[in-house]
């Protein structure tokens, strides 16, 4: 009962904190504003939802709507695998008139031609305060289609205290004779999950386990481990040796049931608060928690530490990325297209990107990385400060994003099933990824590639 | 010849036929057509790439469709069997009572005031491996594994059947109890005169008057059970390695998902076969049943 007392006390709190920090409506340090009289404007927009995203919308659109006379109509509100199936029912039902959508740099491409280019409609000083890696990886067949609101990247999480018990680095030491240590590698992360399992009360860390999060965890850990989704000629080659110890690793951690055992209906709340709520020791996320995390809100608060993703067997560290966006569509009207793009602006500015920042969400302005750390260095953040530089560091060295080809999503839809039936047995690992490079044959054969 | 045709009773049907028309011979003709198309959500302009019978083809060959398909199968025959047992066993008691019936009635028919993804997020929760209150209520009793009710393999069909009894028994109580209600008294007084025990008038009275009620229940619940999704989606989302992938969540993932529309619908009007085939059998059931009554 203890776990369930922890998780609903988490739940309770959880909206509360992602809507604590205020932002300054005079926007001090935006060197670009694009304010404008759009009274008798009614803007239709579809925005992604959810706890870690309202509260900016909460914040901002009261603000733009006092300041511009601008009506902003939300006409759906939903998570992104949700919205992104609405999407594709406009599409289909020519119903794609409204202006502002969110989009996300992993999907964006999956769309066709529905979206404005927004180089031309954005002014240039202002595309120019964007990372430009990041406005590459917005830009679909040479149009700048979206454009950033923060990127997500992930990190290793874990519960300090555990790490620092006397009693704890000794048993480990004698079990597995290296000091006990935040994991450098991912042989040691999953010894060390193992290690401190101890279920149900206590889980050594957990996965994402369904639909595109669990492919892209799969992604990043084939590139870790030394491989890669597809060759140059975008023949799947997933199943390879680097593969196969890929997903052994998702693999053995369930069969030690060092993670929680409904773990492959797991999404990204469910890992969140779960290692909020005290009963996982390691969890890999994103920072867009980290304030949660280490906040009286969460049963680990001020007990949290972070390090970079853990090492592979290839040398190199996971780093699935990308970026939530806006949009705007091609439906929009002529006359409604300024107001769309000061709607954009005021949701990505500089304003709006410190606000997500101190909840520990990652920039897209250059500017950005710089303005919060030296926010939380002033501030003597230690944790926070920690948090930006980690994944500073990550965002510069490991990052980079699952293919940016429309079939991504499609690919995806056929090769989480099989990475699930390897980590519940019903088939081996190898079986398991020829079935897939199999059917990704034909659907990469059917798209035209080869 | 004009006026024969537009004479009062043609007028007076053609608002029907015409909304008939609209509502459900077009979208079946529309979507029975991208069946044979390359239609993709994404490419409107796909819904012209007329590529024959390929997809019906790609079809035959594809054992995770046909193993959805049969999982379907196995989820309506447990489903509607147990539903079955449970509302008559229901609507046998509470025909029983004299006191507090309609209250009783009223209460029976709450879970099927719930929309079914209410009713999928309660059962969810309820079968959460960690935070669950069925796993929770078993610790409290020293239980000291987690149950992985949606992850396993004959548990998480398991899991999503019973979310699936609750919400709806209630329906074949409400149809049973109607049954009960309107069989006649004399027939089984004279039964109990001659001598026959509860169970011989149950089986030799009424079950067979009850057995018409029976076939149209199993057959309205036989449509919505083959067309489940919304609790399946819900809860599990087919998965996990498509252990729970039922016909629609599979169509559903393909449609909207992958954007591959022509192939979805290709898959609807084979799964088609399998309501067609339920409603056939339920119905002779029925006509036979009913002649069995002296019916017709």
């Amino acid at each position: 009962m203890k776990i369930i007392k922890n998780i609903l006390l988490v739940i309770s709190t959880f909206s509360f904190s992602f809507g604590a920090l205020a932002v300054d409506t005079s926007f001090p340090n935006d060197k670009v504003t694009m304010w404008g009289d759009y009274s008798g404007i009614t803007l239709d927009v579809k925005l992604i939802g959810g706890a870690p995203y309202d509260p900016l919308y909460q914040e901002m659109i009261p603000v733009w709507e006092e300041k511009t006379g601008g009506k902003v109509k939300i006409l759906s509100k939903k998570s992104h695998f949700e919205l992104d199936k609405e999407i594709k029912q406009d599409i289909a039902a020519g119903n794609i008139s409204y202006c502002v959508v969110s989009n996300h740099t992993s999907f964006a491409t999956q769309y066709g031609d529905i979206y404005r280019d927004l180089n031309g409609i954005i002014p240039g000083d202002y595309l120019a305060e964007f990372v430009p890696l990041v406005l590459d990886h917005s830009t679909v067949e040479g149009r700048l289609v979206q454009l950033p609101q923060h990127s997500d990247v992930s990190n290793l999480w874990y519960i300090k205290s555990i790490y620092e018990d006397a009693d704890n680095k000794k048993k480990f030491k004698a079990e597995h004779g290296y000091d006990l240590a935040p994991p450098e590698t991912l042989d040691q992360w999953k010894e060390q999950a193992i290690f401190w399992s101890d279920p149900p009360n206590f889980y050594g860390t957990q996965y994402v386990g369904k639909e595109e999060a669990i492919t892209g965890r799969f992604y990043e850990l084939v590139i870790a481990e030394g491989g890669a989704l597809f060759d140059d000629g975008w023949h799947p080659t997933f199943n390879d040796e680097a593969g196969q110890r890929a997903l052994q690793w998702f693999v053995d951690l369930y069969n030690a049931k060092a993670v929680p055992a409904g773990v492959l209906n797991y999404l990204w709340d469910e890992t969140g608060l779960g290692f909020a709520s005290g009963t996982v020791a390691l969890n890999l996320d994103w920072g867009g928690w980290g304030a949660y995390f280490n906040s009286a809100d969460s049963k680990i608060g001020g007990d949290v530490g972070l390090v970079r993703f853990p090492l592979g067997s290839g040398g190199k560290r996971g780093g699935w990325s990308g970026s939530h966006t806006y949009s705007i569509l091609n439906g929009c009207p002529e006359e409604n297209l300024d107001a769309a793009a000061s709607l954009i602006w005021i949701l990505t500015n500089h304003e709006a990107q410190m606000h997500e920042a101190r909840g520990g969400k990652l920039p897209t302005m250059t500017r950005v990385w710089d303005d919060i750390a030296n926010e939380m260095d002033a501030e003597g953040n230690a944790f926070m400060s920690n948090l930006f530089s980690t994944f500073k560091a990550s965002m510069a060295e490991d990052a980079f994003t699952p293919p940016l080809i429309p079939e991504w999503i499609p690919f995806s839809n056929i090769i989480f099933p099989e990475l699930q039936a390897a980590i519940v047995g019903d088939k081996t690992v190898k079986e398991a990824l020829d079935a897939a490079a199999k059917e990704t044959d034909l659907l990469m054969q059917d798209a035209g590639y080869y | 010849m004009n006026r024969k045709f537009l004479s009062s009773p043609i007028i007076l049907i053609l608002p029907s036929i015409l909304a008939i028309g609209f509502v459900i011979i077009i979208p079946l003709i529309f979507s029975f057509y991208t069946s044979f198309t390359s239609y993709k959500l994404t490419r409107p302009d796909s819904l012209y790439n007329f590529v024959g019978l390929r997809n019906y083809e790609r079809l035959i060959d594809n054992v995770k469709f046909w193993k959805a398909f049969g999982r379907t199968i196995l989820f309506l025959a447990i489903v509607l069997n147990l539903e079955l047992l449970f509302g008559l066993g229901i609507a046998l008691l509470i025909n029983k009572i004299t006191w507090g019936q309609r209250t009783l009635r009223t209460i029976m028919m709450f879970p099927m005031m719930f929309s079914p993804i209410l009713v999928g997020f309660q059962w969810k929760y309820i079968f959460n491996d960690n935070i669950g209150l069925l796993n929770n209520f078993l610790y409290l009793f020293g239980y000291e594994s987690a149950i992985p009710w949606l992850i396993g393999k004959k548990l998480a069909m398991g899991s999503i059947m019973a979310a699936e009894i609750w919400a709806n028994t209630a329906i074949f109580s409400i149809l049973l109890l109607a049954g009960l209600l309107g069989i006649p008294r004399d027939p089984i007084e004279a039964a109990r005169v001659d001598g026959c025990n509860s169970w011989q008038v149950f089986k030799n009275i009424t079950l067979p008057f009850l057995m018409p009620f029976i076939f149209i229940a199993l057959t309205i619940r036989s449509l919505d059970v083959g067309r489940a999704y919304d609790i399946v989606h819900i809860m599990t989302g087919g998965g996990p390695a498509m252990r729970t992938e039922l016909i629609w969540t599979m169509i559903a993932r393909v449609g909207y998902k992958d954007a591959n529309m022509g192939f979805a619908n290709a898959m609807s009007y084979v799964s088609i076969i399998l309501s067609i085939a339920f409603t056939y059998y339920f119905f002779t059931k029925l006509v036979a049943a009913r002649r069995e009554l002296g019916q017709q």
